[in-house]
């Protein structure tokens, strides 16, 4: 299960490592459990990086907290779907070796 | 639209820029797909063009300001800034600048600064890349780096942000994606007269919407090219009569991670950057005569007009559709064809679009892309997604 992070001070959410909150500038962040995001906006990407799968479908989804978060997606979800982050997928075998990670699936898959 | 600055911060900061630098000289190379010439050849030709055309001994030339995003990936070259400080024949100081596709705007921010504290007379401001020296691989490899970590494992590229907007835009708003098709088609159709462009090829928004998909909704078409390419300008401190003035250059950050932004049809960088700019140069976007919009793809047209003032959020793609960003409109937008048929050699790009404002001031042009009687012009360069954003300000004295 990813993880997201929230400021202790504000509430503040963000999937994305940080020294300090962008908002407030606390520098104390608890590990929460993201729990369901909404799909904003999908794009299917056709022109992609060595290594990583071609096409690669893309979603941005929001999640509690105003925690966005720009991943992976299975081919069934669009966008205004319901998704979870589910981790343990092969994101990409490029010049650094394999990556994993999460991707973005339907909440009630 | 009324620009209103709210932001209390810059305008305390800012409002005593008082000295501006002119322009004296600008010099470029045709941008390409591949020009046979090194990346030291292509700086060495815009600098001796843009030192020509000011008259300025380079001797006299106190400081040197190289905007290049990659010479080490795409070349396998450092020191690119001594090495033309010696060829060029000047005895300042000279060093790089690196903001990936900012890297030119930087440069010349860089550059601007040193004339404003005193430290140069005269500076030039060169900017330049070479990424034809890498397969396309290696080049979308090095490009995708610039992005965030965790958003690089993801195999997230420039055009999937761009892909990523542009579907939210036109979901949210009432634009069509013929109305973003005719970004491109206008753009193309600037870059027709223009001898220094890499693409001189009218299109049609049919070709855009048939043309191959790289993130969609986003086609090749809508798309900026890999280009070879170098634009060179001398900035002064000493006033000459015609001369034109920089009455801003401002920078500001975003979010380092896209995906991090409360809005990703919002890029806080642009928008900081040109309330600083409208500050500095105490102006409002009315004011403005004609744009030089960071381009990259054609969505990026729409947002960036709207974080710069010039249209409400949603609205920008109104302004396509009535032509009032065309030549001939009341705010034309990238005269010279963007960066979308221009060209996009990364260092190179912020200083061309500065040149092509300097060009249309001057009166330089032939008469079918030359904007009527401008007096001042806005350009905007961004790096990445819009981690990073530089907008300048130029005014025909």
């Amino acid at each position: 299960m990813m993880r997201v992070l929230e400021c202790k001070a504000c509430g503040q959410r963000s999937f994305y490592d940080k020294s300090q909150c962008l908002d407030c500038g606390n520098d104390e962040f608890l590990c929460e459990n993201p729990g369901t995001g909404q799909v904003i906006s999908v794009s299917t990407v056709h022109v992609t990086p060595e290594g990583v799968r071609e096409p690669n479908r893309l979603g941005l989804a929001s999640f509690p907290g105003d925690a966005n978060i720009i991943a992976q997606i299975g081919d069934s979800v669009s966008s205004g779907d319901d998704v979870v982050l589910k981790g343990g997928h092969e994101l990409r075998d490029g010049r650094d070796g394999i990556v994993q990670g999460a991707r973005l699936l339907p909440a009630d898959g | 639209m009324v620009y209103t600055d709210t932001d209390s911060e810059s305008t305390a900061e800012f409002q005593s820029c008082n000295v501006n630098p002119s322009i004296t000289g600008v010099g470029m190379t045709t941008f390409a797909k591949s020009d046979d010439r090194s990346l030291q050849e292509l700086l060495r030709i815009a600098s001796e063009r843009a030192l020509t055309g000011s008259e300025i001994d380079p001797k006299k030339v106190d400081s040197i300001h190289v905007g290049n995003m990659a010479a080490k990936a795409f070349n396998s070259r450092a020191g690119v800034a001594n090495a033309l400080a010696s060829t060029v024949g000047t005895k300042g100081i000279a060093h790089r600048v690196e903001n990936t596709s900012a890297s030119g705007a930087s440069a010349f921010l860089d550059g601007y600064d040193a004339v404003r504290s005193g430290r140069s007379e005269t500076a030039l401001v060169v900017g330049g890349e070479k990424m034809s020296a890498v397969d396309t691989e290696t080049s979308t490899e090095v490009i995708s780096r610039i992005t965030h970590k965790q958003e690089y494992n993801q195999g997230i590229t420039l055009p999937s942000f761009a892909g990523l907007a542009a579907n939210r835009y036109l979901d949210k708003y009432d634009a069509c994606r013929r109305d973003l098709a005719e970004v491109a088609v206008k753009n193309h159709a600037n870059a027709l007269a223009n001898p220094y462009a890499h693409f001189n090829k009218q299109i049609h928004i049919d070709d855009v919407v048939a043309s191959p998909v790289v993130a969609s909704p986003l086609r090749l078409y809508d798309c900026c090219p890999v280009s070879d390419g170098a634009a060179a300008i001398i900035l002064t401190a000493n006033d000459k009569d015609g001369s034109i003035q920089v009455t801003a250059c401002e920078g500001a950050i975003g979010t380092h991670a896209v995906a991090d932004r409360s809005d990703l049809l919002r890029i806080e960088s642009v928008r900081t950057a040109g309330k600083r700019a409208y500050t500095c140069a105490q102006i409002s976007p009315s004011d403005i005569d004609l744009a030089c919009i960071h381009d990259a793809f054609s969505i990026l047209e729409w947002i960036e007009l709207e974080e710069l003032g010039f249209a409400d959020s949603g609205k920008a793609w109104e302004l396509t559709r009535k032509g009032r960003t065309d030549i001939g409109g009341d705010l034309p937008v990238n005269p010279g064809g963007g960066l979308k048929a221009r060209g996009h050699p990364l260092g190179a790009t912020g200083i061309s679009q500065i040149i092509e404002i300097v060009w249309q001031l001057r009166g330089d042009l032939p008469d079918e892309r030359t904007v009527t009687d401008p007096q001042c012009g806005l350009a905007v360069n961004v790096a990445g997604f819009g981690n990073n954003a530089i907008c300048t300000i130029l005014e025909a004295v």
